[in-house]
């Protein structure tokens, strides 16, 4: 193909043109465009969640996603597609691996299984919760390393004494689980009781791991 | 490999760039601003899947060029067209004729580059009012580089037409 040549200069086309296009936007309405841009991309960003795994650990592979806000599952004895499908059905937003805005959460992880640290200093969010739930969440993690409680301890805790079922319930569906530390949440008779996908061995795997009295 | 950059740094390098391009393609603030906000929710939502070589730049114009085309075929469905000439002034004898002069000018002009294929008149812009490079075009516009100078060529070719034509 050949390459084309402007046609011959035409003065009068070219300052009509000009008339029209050479000046742009003002300053300040550039400025209020960018404004309301940074808003619109913030409320999509916040809905936005991004996960990465860590292939292996002691108890498999391990899955974590986050939002701006802050990690809102963890995931193991899971595929990743399941994962992925899982936390896009409960957020519906749209889930993107990404190993660089996941990184913190994964190294803590990562740290923790592998007994290098002892507790998580990481933001959750619970907004997709009910307020019972997260009371009973919030509850949870305030329990320290190496101690358990039952759940009727939380159940008191939270002033809803004969609510112990419904704890355990809630507790079973932990979305963020070990950075939510609900396997230190034991029966009143001491049992492990049924946990998440792990089962009772990862349960009592990570109390050992703790290095609490009971299991 | 090269990282590739945060998505917030492409905001803040190409925003008023792209805004100033899609008010010369729109030629109406409001809408601009909706045009903008279009363009980088949908770039947001694709960049992960791009390729960490492309030109982000002309990526953006891409994304730009076929989100002012959906605006601009949503006002052509709503409205008259918008810039028809006034005819008061045409048959007036104000004194200010330089005024009048450009007024007629600018009425001209916008209609003719109404009646141009978007592509033509999105290639026009770009080269000469945004100094985008031809390659850059190309990306935006998804066609060769020839096809690129086609365009602008195409274009000028036509308004210079119109023009003789109508004045």
């Amino acid at each position: 193909m050949t390459n084309h040549q402007q046609p011959t200069t035409s003065p009068r086309l070219n300052e009509a043109l000009d008339l029209l296009y050479a000046v742009g936007p003002s300053e300040s309405s550039t400025t209020r465009a960018q404004v309301k841009l940074r808003e619109a991309l913030a409320v999509a960003q916040a809905r936005d969640v991004f996960y990465d795994l860590l292939p292996s650990s002691p108890i498999g592979a391990v899955l974590v996603a986050m939002n701006v806000r802050g990690v809102i599952a963890v995931g193991f004895g899971i595929t990743e597609r399941a994962f992925v499908a899982a936390v896009q059905r409960k957020t519906g937003a749209v889930v993107t691996r990404s190993p660089q805005k996941a990184a913190a959460a994964l190294r803590q992880l990562r740290e923790y299984l592998t007994g290098k640290r002892v507790a998580f200093d990481l933001p959750v969010d619970l907004s997709l919760q009910t307020n019972f739930q997260q009371q009973v969440l919030f509850a949870a993690r305030e329990i320290p390393r190496g101690e358990i409680a039952t759940y009727t301890d939380i159940a008191r805790r939270i002033g809803r004494p004969k609510a112990a079922r419904a704890v355990g319930q809630v507790l079973r569906q932990n979305p963020v689980p070990i950075v939510i530390p609900c396997h230190r949440v034991l029966a009143a008779d001491g049992s492990l009781r049924g946990y998440l996908g792990g089962g009772t061995k990862t349960k009592a795997w990570l109390l050992k791991l703790e290095g609490a009295r009971a299991g | 490999m090269k990282a590739r950059p945060e998505f917030e740094v492409l905001v803040d390098a190409h925003s008023a760039e792209i805004f100033a391009y899609v008010w010369r393609m729109l030629r109406e603030t409001a809408d601009a601003e909706d045009c903008l906000q279009e363009t980088f929710l949908r770039a947001y939502r694709a960049y992960p899947r791009l390729n960490g070589q492309a030109n982000y730049r002309a990526w953006l114009y891409k994304i730009a060029t076929n989100t002012a085309r959906t605006h601009l075929k949503r006002r052509a469905r709503s409205t008259e067209r918008l810039t028809d000439l006034d005819p008061e002034l045409l048959h007036t004898d104000s004194p200010l004729t330089d005024e009048l002069d450009r007024k007629q000018t600018l009425a001209a002009i916008a209609h003719a580059v109404e009646t141009l294929p978007h592509q033509q008149r999105a290639a026009l812009i770009m080269r000469n009012y945004q100094e985008l490079s031809y390659p850059a075009i190309a990306v935006a516009l998804d066609c060769t580089e020839a096809a690129a100078r086609a365009n602008v060529y195409q274009a000028l070719k036509k308004l210079r037409a119109k023009m003789t034509e109508d004045g």
